[in-house]
């Protein structure tokens, strides 16, 4: 069984940078991507089994991107946990997420949340 | 209709006045004479009148309305000073000529010489009066020398004259006292439209004043909304960046660490976890100041929101070496409707609170049913107590217990006015008893069925 693959899509450095530890901590490969636009295209390539979605992208937003993740069949399969700091903006989704963190979201939480899904669909 | 006809040509309201006055009496005396002629006709008809009689009184009537038309005409297009006076001498000619001389000089007919004299001094200016008297005069004075023999000497009928003089005056006087009380009150008009276009203009600049002042409220709304956000996401995201390395350094996701290392890394943690809290507690003040904070109102457990308190303070307490003793009566039900995070954090302010002064024994907190419709939670330590002085204060934001320990009691005291803003907030309230010396007691009040303004339903 290869590894599972988390996209983390973040423009501040240092948050991507503990979601990626915390996702490898519980057993993912990851891959960090700082702009909106970038992800739309890498997103056409890849074959994310989870995707960490930030809202407050530069070029394209959070939003738009979890419409194409959702749009596009190749991605049924794909988790979207969708980071963000403001409450509000998470309930104003076009779409579904299948996970909403609220920020700060602690390493030792989603360490966990990524374990548990690491194993779940062994 | 009417109101067309009378109108004159003039801007001055004076001459306005009269020449109205003038053009209703025209049109009056008009009205009379068309009566008059049909009177007259009729008679004709009927035969009470002779022929030549009907012709006589025809023609002067006739010409009597074509001079009145001319001299309404004059007065609307052209001068009421010319007008008036053609008019008077009009009247004064048809009086004249009305009656017997001897009739007219000394007998009964004398009274209609008054008609113009009293006319002149309404219809052109009050002083007319005089000359119309003087023209009556002198015209009664022809009429006497050449119509009676008595009078051929040349003495003028002198007690008729002085009688139209004694009307003058009398007119004259009548017509200046209307004529100035008329003007005061223009006057008085003209300075009430003035005071009226002074305030009007005052109250148009205080509103284009308060519409600024409400623009620049509005502005500073935004300001402050924006400055929220910044410091928002600008404070947290960093702190919570500092919070999420250390957590993975702790987790020794880089290597093995060191006891020394370990411990360092706790103090990071706990420094910085006091840092992310102080913002939160700054943010909901500015919120709450606001009035953007509402509340999430859902059901939860009693039990849940219990051992989140426990979990969160069992360390710190401990590490103070004190007791946290928890007693929850079976009288509050056990699931509970209102906003559990905030709850929480009135429960950990409290407990905060009373940790920062507590240095032995231990904290109670007790959940209990108050009455019908409230619960109820005392926080009850064994710290040094609050003076009398400042208990009234120490619910007001920024404030300290006693400002000379404030180096010691690190926070921006900001705590209990949360606490309090939370509970108001709630539609409870907080309250505390305190005795120097052997602690304090913080009750917080809440109704069992959450009020629905300032709230959002979940």
């Amino acid at each position: 069984m290869s590894e599972k693959f988390a996209l983390i899509i973040e423009d501040e450095e240092d948050l991507a940078t503990i979601f990626s530890e915390a996702l490898k901590a519980g057993g993912f490969q990851t891959e960090i991507i700082y702009d909106g636009y970038i992800a739309q295209q890498r997103l056409n390539e890849v074959y994310p089994d989870v995707v960490v979605l930030d809202l407050n992208l530069p070029h394209v937003d959070g939003n738009q991107l979890l419409n194409q993740i959702r749009a596009d069949p190749r991605l049924e399969k794909t988790r979207v946990l969708v980071a963000t700091a403001d409450a509000n903006m998470a309930e104003m989704l076009d779409s579904e997420a299948d996970l909403i963190l609220l920020k700060p979201i602690s390493f030792i939480q989603l360490r966990m949340m990524a374990e548990r899904m690491g194993t779940a669909e062994e | 209709m009417l109101a067309q006809l009378l109108e004159v040509s003039s801007t001055d309201p004076e001459d306005i006045r009269r020449r109205r006055l003038l053009n209703i009496l025209l049109l009056g005396t008009s009205a009379l004479m068309f009566l008059t002629l049909i009177a007259v006709t009729i008679a004709y008809f009927v035969g009470l009148a002779p022929p030549e009689d009907f012709k006589r009184l025809a023609s002067i009537i006739l010409s009597v309305l074509a001079s009145l038309a001319l001299i309404f005409l004059i007065n609307r297009r052209w001068s009421g000073w010319v007008a008036g006076w053609l008019f008077i001498l009009l009247l004064t000619a048809a009086f004249a000529l009305s009656d017997d001389p001897r009739q007219v000089v000394e007998g009964r007919s004398l009274f209609l010489f008054t008609i113009p004299i009293l006319m002149s001094s309404v219809i052109l200016r009050p002083w007319a009066s005089f000359i119309t008297a003087s023209v009556c005069g002198v015209v009664i004075t022809i009429i006497a020398m050449l119509n009676l023999p008595d009078y051929a000497q040349g003495s003028p009928p002198v007690p008729t004259i002085l009688g139209f003089l004694t009307v003058a005056f009398v007119a004259w006087l009548s017509a200046r006292s209307l004529e100035s009380a008329l003007i005061d009150l223009r006057i008085l008009n003209i300075g009430l439209e003035d005071r009226v276009r002074e305030r009007t203009f005052e109250l148009q600049q205080t509103n284009e004043q308060l519409i600024l002042a409400y623009e620049r409220l509005q502005e500073l709304d935004r300001l402050k909304s924006r400055f929220l956000s910044i410091v928002s996401h600008e404070l947290r995201t960093p702190l919570s960046a500092i919070q999420g390395f250390a957590e993975m350094l702790q987790a020794e996701v880089y290597g093995p660490l060191s006891q020394k290392q370990r411990g360092a890394l706790e103090r990071i943690m706990a420094n910085d976890e006091r840092l992310l809290a102080l913002v939160n507690d700054l943010l909901d003040q500015a919120r709450m100041e606001a009035g953007q904070l509402s509340l999430t109102i859902e059901s939860f457990n009693l039990r849940d929101l219990v051992e989140d308190m426990e979990s969160t303070m069992r360390v710190l307490v401990e590490s103070k070496k004190l007791y946290l003793k928890v007693h929850v009566s079976p009288a509050v039900p056990a699931t509970l409707k209102g906003d559990r995070k905030r709850l929480h954090q009135i429960l950990i302010n409290l407990i905060n609170n009373a940790l920062k002064f507590t240095q032995k024994g231990g904290i109670s907190v007790h959940f209990y049913r108050l009455d019908e419709e409230h619960w109820a939670i005392d926080v009850a330590d064994t710290g040094p107590g609050i003076a009398p002085e400042i208990r009234a204060s120490i619910f007001e934001p920024f404030r300290q217990g006693d400002s000379s320990s404030t180096r010691e009691h690190t926070g921006f005291g900001l705590g209990l006015s949360i606490v309090k803003q939370l509970a108001t907030l709630m539609g409870g309230s907080v309250g505390v008893v305190s005795e120097v010396g052997f602690g304090s007691t913080f009750t917080v009040r809440i109704p069992i069925v959450p009020p629905t303004n300032n709230a959002n339903p979940a």
